[in-house]
């Protein structure tokens, strides 16, 4: 009888069942409240804002890959489609389609495949997308649709919570606090609903998708800056983008710190750079900001901030 | 699940090196006539030891065999018949009877400290949880070290093993035996057995086996990979943290495998040297379950059926090795015949930062960086990033998401920096 051929190979030989795929498809799953939050509160042009990013990161993506670089396409990874969500979910509903593509091809094409690719882009690409919008549209942008009006024909709008507060105006004697937590107030599509939100951010942590320390170190790190300089803490958490950034675009794996103390530190300084431009910047909102400079400070917290070698205090000894 | 006794091959192939040290020295010719238990090979100096065949027979051949290190190793081939194989088989019931019976706690009395070894040395015992160092050598501390306490390693080394559970619910009384010899031979007052609380059934047999008097505690563990590697045992039974580079006697301890245990009482009391030891079959097969192996016994006596592509690894599914032919034979080393059917490895991905191989490395190294600074030839930088820290537990592979290798970018670093090492210590 032939002998059978094996096949042979270095350990390990068992797998975790967890790939990047599953993961972003957990991430879009974790965003599942939000984007029914927002279709709820902001109707069709929701739905059409994040149909319009996903297909255009995806196909941004798709094209580089085969085109720009001859490989094969990497779409199935699922992080396009990620990417294309959560840009949707940082935009005003009213916004035009044709708006959304530009920065759609903007995240994908200039801050994530130009710098390498998945993996190798410096900033969050959805963030890096929405600032450009910001920069480029600054009126689109910041024209808010008033939840429930996006279905009659002139929806109202007006400026969000945030703006008011910057142009020193009374908050609205009708917004309730229920309100603050439900999301019905303007604002960017899924950035509303702090619920929604917080399922997300219950989902990601029992799937272990992400840790808690960035999220509790950027809302802490808020909470208690706010304290003490007397803003408003509850309006400053609730409204705006301050809890969708902290559990969706300040975790992004690629963009921040490798070890637990880094990400604390990370999200502490996030958390300070968004309170200082919104009390003393000149935009109202701080968030998409505090984040792009977390990672563009990520290289040198992980440079300095190392996890703790098995019995270092030992090495210590050795080397003295 | 009951140990088997998987009946005695009848032929053994038994490779001179299978411990840590100096490959012995066949002290047999071919055509000679050999009895069970008889010794083939003797010890190679003091950090050696010796072979032994576990079935009667002629020696065929003394020539290499393919290792699944991958490289040839001589071995003694010896081939018994009929007759003898009945004898044998005869005999080995005989001693598993013995084995189950309680402990004897007179030998640990009347023998010294010298004897102990002596048997323990001429029985070739080594470490059998995997790294085969010669258990001899472990146990002659110099006075100065200032041994307290010998740790015995209860955790099963990798996940899918169960050979040690198995032995433990089986001999609980014999391994305590085995452990009071051990604190003889190594004039060490106490030993801590490492257990890991998935294994309520072993730990009440122990606590049954260890009723009165023993100097034996048992110390309860959570259940978690690499909880049976040295260092890490050693921390969670004792608080002490063994340094980079350094052996467990740096911080007071010994440490030692329960079916080594088992191994130095079947030598001193049963006067049995090391020529049989419990396996796990485990994977993709229909033969799965704790085995009673003589060593010597070729692979594909054990696990049947085996077809192309199938990986059959010698050892766990973390740091066992696969063999590269069904001849090769079962060791003093494996602890476990893992059989894997079509399961390829998942191509390779770009690094997504996850954080999951950081967290999960025992050692607190950063594997995404060694693999990278690997990739890039950057030794030096590897080096001062502690690559040779490394146990390569290969959780870092197992974790990764995108399905980087990672362990064995870190080998090669590591193996590159360690030459260098030696290299510069060489010129000193």
């Amino acid at each position: 009888m032939q002998a059978p051929r094996l096949l042979i190979s270095p350990s390990p030989h068992i797998h975790t069942h967890r790939t990047v795929r599953s993961t972003m498809t957990h991430v879009i799953i974790a965003l599942v409240p939000a984007f029914i939050c927002s279709l709820w509160y902001f109707g069709l042009p929701a739905l059409a804002l994040v149909a319009v990013c996903i297909a255009a990161c995806a196909a941004t993506e798709w094209a580089v890959d085969r085109w720009l670089l001859g490989r094969p396409a990497t779409t199935g990874d699922l992080t396009a489609v990620v990417t294309g969500l959560l840009l949707a979910l940082n935009l005003p509903s009213s916004l035009p389609w044709w708006t959304a593509a530009i920065g759609s091809v903007f995240a994908i094409g200039v801050a994530k495949m130009a710098f390498g690719g998945l993996g190798c882009n410096i900033f969050n690409p959805a963030i890096a997308g929405r600032v450009f919008l910001l920069i480029s549209f600054p009126a689109l942008m910041t024209t808010w649709p008033l939840p429930g009006e996006a279905f009659s024909a002139d929806a109202a709008t007006g400026a969000t919570l945030l703006g008011r507060l910057k142009l020193g105006e009374a908050v609205d004697p009708a917004l309730t606090t229920a309100d603050l937590w439900l999301g019905n107030m303007g604002g960017s599509l899924g950035e509303t609903g702090a619920l929604a939100i917080i399922a997300g951010l219950v989902y990601l942590l029992a799937v272990r998708v992400i840790s808690w320390h960035i999220p509790v170190a950027i809302v802490a790190t808020v909470a208690l800056f706010d304290a003490l300089i007397g803003t408003h803490v509850g309006i400053d958490l609730l409204s705006g983008g301050l809890l969708l950034g902290a559990v969706f675009m300040a975790t992004d794996y690629v963009t921040s710190p490798m070890t637990r103390r880094g990400m604390l530190l990370y999200g502490c300084m996030i958390g300070l750079v968004t309170v200082v431009i919104r009390r003393w910047g000149a935009y109202p909102e701080g968030m998409s900001f505090a984040i792009l400079l977390g990672n563009a400070v990520t290289p040198l917290i992980d440079r300095y901030i190392r996890p703790h070698r098995f019995a270092a205090e030992a090495r210590k000894e050795v080397a003295a | 699940m009951p140990i088997v006794a998987l009946d005695l091959p009848r032929r053994a192939v038994l490779p001179l090196s299978q411990h840590i040290g100096a490959p012995a020295t066949p002290c047999v010719a071919v055509g000679e006539r050999v009895v069970r238990g008889q010794m083939v090979a003797k010890a190679a100096g003091f950090v050696s030891a010796p072979v032994h065949t576990p079935i009667s027979g002629t020696v065929r051949e003394i020539a290499p065999v393919a290792m699944p290190s991958g490289y040839p190793v001589t071995a003694i081939t010896v081939e018994t018949d009929d007759t003898m194989h009945e004898a044998d088989t005869a005999a080995r019931l005989a001693q598993i009877e013995a084995d189950m019976q309680p402990a004897d706690r007179t030998l640990s009395e009347t023998l010294t400290a010298e004897q102990i070894r002596r048997r323990i040395a001429d029985s070739g015992i080594v470490g059998l949880g995997g790294a085969t160092f010669p258990s001899t050598v472990k146990l002659s501390t110099r006075p100065d070290a200032a041994i307290d306490t010998l740790v015995i390693n209860a955790c099963e080394c990798e996940p899918y093993l169960t050979c040690d559970d198995a032995l433990m619910r089986a001999c609980a009384p014999r391994i305590a035996e085995g452990i009071e010899l051990m604190l003889k031979a190594a004039g060490v007052p106490r030993a801590v057995i490492g257990i890991e609380d998935n294994k309520p059934e072993a730990i009440a047999a122990l606590r049954a086996a260890l009723s009165d008097g023993w100097p034996i505690d048992i110390c309860v563990l959570r259940t978690k990979y690499p909880q049976g590697g040295e260092k890490q045992l050693v921390e969670a039974v004792t608080g002490r943290r063994i340094p980079a580079g350094a052996l467990p006697a740096a911080v007071g301890t010994i440490v030692n495998n329960v079916a080594t245990a088992f191994a130095v009482y079947a030598a001193v009391d049963a006067g049995r040297p090391l020529i049989e030891r419990v396996i796990t079959v485990t994977g993709d097969t229909s033969v799965r379950g704790n085995y009673l192996v003589a060593i010597g016994t070729p692979i594909g006596d054990i696990v049947p059926a085996i077809t192309d592509g199938c990986k059959v690894v010698l050892g766990g599914p973390m740091m066992g090795r696969t063999a590269v032919t069904l001849d090769t034979p079962v060791t003093k080393g494996t602890s476990g015949l893992l059989v894997l059917e079509g399961r390829p490895r998942l191509p390779e991905q770009p690094c997504i930062r996850c954080t999951a191989c950081v967290n999960v490395c025992p050692m607190g190294l950063e594997p995404y960086l060694l693999a990278n600074l690997a990739r890039r030839r950057m030794w030096p930088e590897a080096e001062r990033h502690t690559v040779t820290d490394c146990i390569e537990c290969g959780s870092c592979s197992y974790i990764c998401p995108s399905s980087r290798p990672l362990l064995d970018y870190i080998r090669l670093a590591k193996s590159t920096v360690m030459a260098d090492i030696r290299a510069r210590n060489a010129k000193k």
